[in-house]
This record gives structure tokens, C-alpha cells and sequence, in this order.
């Protein structure tokens, strides 16, 4: 009985981390109708950033966490402005906008690569392996960090979309670009801060990827396809949909091991996505969007 | 399918049929001839004997990939997958039983289209980014079992084949050229004939194309099975050809992507661009894993996100404009026809379209 409350409280500590990955994928899905599949690269770009910042300039990862989110926030309106913008978006545009993005992610692993060689990094503080009681079994303090990190994240994402002028023209621009330049919304600006306050999310999630596993420049795919069944899982419906499919998720993840062995674990997030993907193809993304 | 496009002329006994036109025959029995006339009239190395051998193979596993990719649309991040399985079975018979290598590249395609059959005919009801993402997770879980199953893959250790009892790297090169001109055919007959049509109207619109009789289902599953079936093919000469192979490599996200980028960078969805996409991805890779190893994924990147931008039929498109611009243009009619999407052109290495009717 302990070991599956262990097994529950682990799911959820992690399904937090899902939810912080899935965010920025299913914000700039649900407003541009772009799979930014530079996602994970993208993930593994901030790790690295945040691992340079840590080792050169002795920043802690969870107090840099500011300028990792402005650097990416920067970065994806330069993506955005340079390149997105360029291409068709929706149905018409899908397959486009993929490659040039998969392009994207490409050339990212490769500076990875050339600046910090393939070699497996992490980024370790005094209290990496500090840990904390829950519910009479220890879990490290970074992930207990992380959780609470993200889910920070997740109210904070939910006012901004709910609570502000901003949010509400970016709810509105998911919905209807053409009704949006009728009452004076810039529909193109709205976007550019979209995909921006995507990868600034993208860019978060590698923070906390960086305190809690190894990462080299291959590090993203299995993020990407985590985060696509995330939000195929829960739906653009709403933050607290990312939420319930993160958890779905990460407790599928989590007690697979009572069926398959322990290295096939990974597997059945890709599984898990397929089986979704084939029996609700329509309806998870549907018409719905973020808010 | 009956042929329609009957050219006049003197009838004989049979008629060639309307996908084959005679000036693209004789050029296509002239091209073979040559390449197989090659290696015994030039002298060339073994080097690059061996090097065309495994480009021939290559070559066909790109026209195999665009196949969905291109004609129906369907990118596919997944393709590593069946070109392992194809690898491993051909592999295990080999081993196992004395069976002949050919026996082995056939057992590994059939298994290998089953198994996208397995996984496609379900998944192949998505479209766009929602297919090609289903594919990155069906690659990677494949990926995953098969570095993990010992027994049969040798896990991470690999498998060594027989030597002695395969063709040797020498020979492979008149095997790759069959494969090829197997797929070439093959390639020109799907896009030429009735069900080429079919899948250029499941590329703009499945619906629309259902609601005129095309039916969607068969005509996806069918090329996923030709195509996996060729890969699968494409990778028991892979087997052969390195004589060790290894789940990490065989079924690894970068051979997913290097299909891709052959489709991309050759000319996605016309009749032979992939093949000259797989030559200069062959040609690039081995000149920069001899000098500049560390730049080969970035140089790929960029030339996709460039390709996309400005070309978005890669190599075809390039020469298609200096065709051109050097003065030719493509009979009226027939050409846009068999164009590549919206973005409309005719397929590169294609004289005259449909000879001079």
C-alpha cells in the first residue's frame, strides 16, 4: 500500500513537470495553429543556458529563472518574426511550418553540440540530493521544487489568459483572426507574443528539465512527444485540461512498471499517444481553445 | 488500370501503357544499361564502388519514403523503424536458417510492411502534423523494444551477419541497381497511374476525394505497405552491406530524419527528385564526416528551413527554374497534372512530359 501511495506522489511531482512542458506547445497550438516542433529542441537549449549560468556565473537554476524566461520570451518573437510568419498557418500550412520548425530544432542540437560537445550534463547544487518527507517517503527537494514551479506557472498562465486585456485578445485571436482586426486587435503582433510567451515556457520547462535529469543535445524528442500526448490527453480547452493530462500521463508512465519492464516505461507515453491520437482524432483538439 | 492514352502508330500485338510512355522507357533501360556497364568499363576504387552501391540503395528508400510522404502527403518520422525490422529479420534468417540472403531482404520487407500496416492503418486517418507526430512515437517506442530485445536484436551489442554467405559489398552494388530500378518503375507507375490520381486528391482533400470515389483508407494503407515494404528491403542490403548492424543505429530518430531530409531537399512528392535529394545527402555526408563531422545536422536544418522558405520542391524546383529559364516549357495539360501540391510543377528528371502527343 506504501509503495503505490509512493508510486501516486511520485506521478504527481512529475506529472507537474509534464504540465510545464505542455504549455508552451499547446499555447502556440491552440493561437497559431503551428505544432512547434522545435519544441524540444528548444527545451534542451534552455537547459544548456541554464547549466552555463549555473557553472560560469554560480547563478542557482530556480533564481534564474527571470532571465531564462526573457531570453526565450525574446527568442521565440525572433522566431516568430523571422520565420513563422513567413508560412501558411493551419490545415494548409501544417506540414510547412513542421519542417521549417524540424529545421529549427536541427540546427539547435547542432550549436548544442559544437559549443558543449555531446557529453552529458547536469546541472548539480549543494541540494541536489536533499530530500523531503511526504507522506512517509522521501522525494528529492527538486522535484518537489519543480512542482511547485510549475504549477506557479500554470495560475500564472491561467490569469494572464483569463484576468487581462491581453490574455483576453489572445484568446480572441485563437478564435477568430479575422473578427480580431475588425475591432482593432493586431492580429500579428498578438501572434509574435504568443509564440514568444510559448518558448519562454518551453525555455521554463528546460530549467526544470536541467535540475532534475542528465541532457545533451539529443535531449527533446521524448519531451516533444510527452508534451504532444499531454495536450492531445487534456485538450486546448482550458490550463486546467493540461493539467488533467499530465496526470494522466504521468500516472500511466509511473505505474506501468507493474506490466512492463522498467526500460520500457518511456514507451508507453508513445503508445499512449498513438492509441489517443487514433480514438479521439477529432474531438481532443477540436474547435476548442486555450482559456 | 486500361490504358486510355493509346499513342498512335503502328499497332502491335501489345500497347505500352499510358504510364510508361516509349521516350521515358529507352531512357529509363538506356540509364540502367549504363550503370550496370559501369563498374566493368571504368575502373573506379573500392571505395566508390561500394559508396554508389549503398547510394543506389539509398536512393530507393527516399522514392520508397516520398511515396507518402510526397504523393499522399504524409510525413513520415517514423520510417527507421521499418527499415530495422527489415534489417533484423534479414539479419536473423541468415543466422538462423539457410535460407539465401534474397530470401532474407524479402522476409524483412514483408514483415516490415506488415508492421506499418500494423501501426498505419490506423494512424494514417490522421493528416498533417498529427500523422507525422504519431510517427515520431511510433519510431522512438519501436526504437526503444528493439534496443532492449536481446534475443532477437542482440541489444545493444548487435548482430553480426555471415559472411561467406551473402553477396559481397562487390556484388551488392549490381543488387543495389535492381532494387533501385524495381522502385523507379514503381514510383512512376503509382504517381502515373489511376491510383497516382487518387492519392494526389487524398493529398488536397480527403473528403472531397471520398465523396468522388476515392477510397481513402485502401489507397493509404497500400502505399504505407509498398513503402515500408521497400525500406524493409533497403534495410536487409543495409544488413549485408555493413555485415554488423546494431538496434542504436538501424532504428535511430536520425535515419528517420535523413528520409525526410531526402524528400525535402530532392523535391518532396515528384517522381524522382527524393533520389537526387538521397545522392547529395550521401555526398554530403560523406565529405563532411571526413573533414566536418560536427556541422552535418545544422547544415541539414539549414538547408530545410532555406528549402522551405524559398524552394519548397528542393532540387526539383531549381531545376525546373533553369529549365526555364534555358528556354523549355512543359506541354500544356499534361504537365500540371502530375504537379506537386499546390505549389505547382512538374517532376524534375521527367523529359517532355508525356512525350510529344
Amino acid at each position: 500500500m506504501s509503495e503505490v501511495l509512493a508510486l501516486a506522489v511520485s506521478a504527481v511531482l512529475l506529472a507537474g513537470f509534464y504540465a510545464a512542458m505542455a504549455y508552451g506547445l499547446g499555447l502556440i497550438y491552440g493561437v497559431l495553429r503551428v505544432v512547434n516542433l522545435a519544441h524540444g529542441g528548444l527545451i534542451m537549449a534552455a537547459a544548456y543556458l541554464t547549466w552555463v549560468l549555473f557553472t560560469r556565473l554560480h547563478i542557482d537554476p530556480y533564481l534564474a529563472i527571470p532571465v531564462v524566461l526573457v531570453v526565450f520570451f525574446a527568442a521565440g518573437v525572433g522566431l516568430y518574426r523571422g520565420l513563422v510568419r513567413l508560412l501558411p498557418r493551419g490545415a494548409e500550412g501544417g506540414v510547412q511550418s513542421l519542417l521549417l520548425l524540424f529545421g529549427v530544432w536541427l540546427i539547435l542540437r547542432n550549436l548544442a553540440y559544437l559549443l558543449f560537445s555531446g557529453n552529458d550534463q547536469a546541472v548539480r547544487t549543494s541540494y541536489s540530493t536533499a530530500s523531503v518527507r511526504i507522506l512517509g517517503n522521501s522525494f528529492a527537494v527538486t522535484r518537489v521544487v519543480v512542482f511547485g514551479v510549475a504549477v506557479i506557472a500554470m495560475l500564472a498562465l491561467h490569469l494572464l489568459l483569463r484576468h487581462t486585456l491581453l490574455g483576453k485578445a489572445i484568446r480572441a485571436a485563437g478564435q477568430n483572426p479575422r473578427s480580431c482586426t475588425l475591432v482593432g486587435i493586431d492580429v500579428d503582433r498578438i501572434y509574435a507574443l504568443t509564440f514568444g510567451i510559448g518558448v519562454a515556457l518551453a525555455g521554463l520547462a528546460g530549467l526544470l528539465a536541467s535540475t532534475l535529469f542528465a541532457f545533451n543535445p539529443s535531449y527533446g524528442a521524448g519531451e516533444l512527444l510527452r508534451s504532444f500526448v499531454v495536450i492531445v490527453l487534456g485538450g486546448l480547452g482550458s490550463v486546467v485540461g493540461i493539467a488533467a493530462g499530465a496526470l494522466v500521463l504521468a500516472f500511466a508512465e509511473v505505474f506501468s512498471i507493474y506490466l512492463v519492464p522498467s526500460y520500457l516505461t518511456a514507451a508507453v507515453g508513445f503508445v499512449l499517444l498513438v492509441v489517443v491520437l487514433v480514438a479521439r482524432p477529432a474531438g481532443l483538439f477540436g474547435q476548442r481553445v486555450l482559456g | 488500370m486500361r490504358a486510355r492514352l493509346v499513342r498512335s502508330g503502328p499497332r502491335i500485338g501489345w500497347r505500352l501503357p499510358a504510364w510508361a510512355p516509349a521516350r521515358t522507357l529507352v531512357l529509363f533501360v538506356g540509364a540502367l544499361a549504363v550503370l550496370y556497364a559501369l563498374p566493368l568499363v571504368v575502373p573506379m576504387g573500392d571505395y566508390a564502388h561500394d559508396l554508389i552501391g549503398l547510394t543506389f540503395m539509398y536512393m530507393a528508400a527516399a522514392l520508397a519514403w516520398n511515396w507518402l510522404g510526397g504523393y499522399v502527403g504524409q510525413i513520415s518520422f517514423g520510417h527507421a523503424a521499418m527499415f530495422g525490422v527489415g534489417g533484423f529479420v534479414a539479419a536473423r534468417i541468415a543466422l538462423s536458417t539457410g535460407l539465401p540472403f534474397w530470401a532474407g531482404w524479402l522476409a524483412g520487407g514483408l514483415t516490415a510492411g506488415l508492421y506499418g500496416l500494423l501501426w498505419g492503418h490506423p494512424t494514417l486517418r490522421l493528416r498533417g502534423p498529427y500523422f507525422s507526430i504519431a510517427t515520431i512515437g511510433v519510431g522512438e517506442a519501436t526504437r526503444l523494444v528493439a534496443t532492449y530485445w536481446d534475443p532477437f536484436t542482440g541489444g545493444s551489442s548487435g548482430l553480426s551477419l555471415p559472411l561467406g554467405q551473402g553477396p559481397t559489398k562487390f556484388a551488392l552494388y549490381w543488387y543495389g541497381l535492381y532494387l533501385l530500378a524495381a522502385v523507379v518503375a514503381l514510383s512512376w507507375w503509382l504517381r502515373r497511374s489511376r491510383i497516382g490520381l487518387g492519392l494526389l486528391a487524398i493529398k488536397e482533400d480527403v473528403e472531397a476525394a471520398a465523396d468522388v470515389g476515392v477510397n481513402a483508407t485502401l489507397y493509404q494503407d497500400l502505399v504505407l505497405v509498398l513503402s515500408a515494404t521497400v525500406i524493409g528491403v533497403c534495410g536487409g542490403f543495409y544488413a549485408w552491406y555493413q555485415a554488423f548492424i546494431d538496434p542504436q543505429d538501424l532504428f535511430s530518430f536520425d535515419r528517420s530524419i535523413g528520409f525526410v531530409l531526402m524528400g525535402v531537399v530532392g523535391g518532396i512528392g515528384t517522381i524522382l527528385g527524393p533520389a537526387l535529394g538521397a545522392i547529395v545527402f550521401v555526398v554530403v555526408q560523406e565529405l563532411l564526416l571526413a573533414s566536418y563531422a560536427q556541422f552535418y545536422l545544422g547544415i541539414y536544418g539549414l538547408l530545410l528551413v532555406l528549402i522551405i522558405l524559398f524552394e519548397p520542391l528542393g532540387l526539383s524546383g531549381l531545376l525546373l527554374r533553369l529549365a526555364r529559364r534555358l528556354g523549355w516549357r512543359p506541354a500544356a495539360g499534361r504537365a500540371p497534372a502530375i504537379a506537386a501540391g499546390p505549389a505547382s510543377s512538374a517532376s524534375t528528371t521527367e523529359p517532355g512530359p508525356g512525350g510529344a502527343t
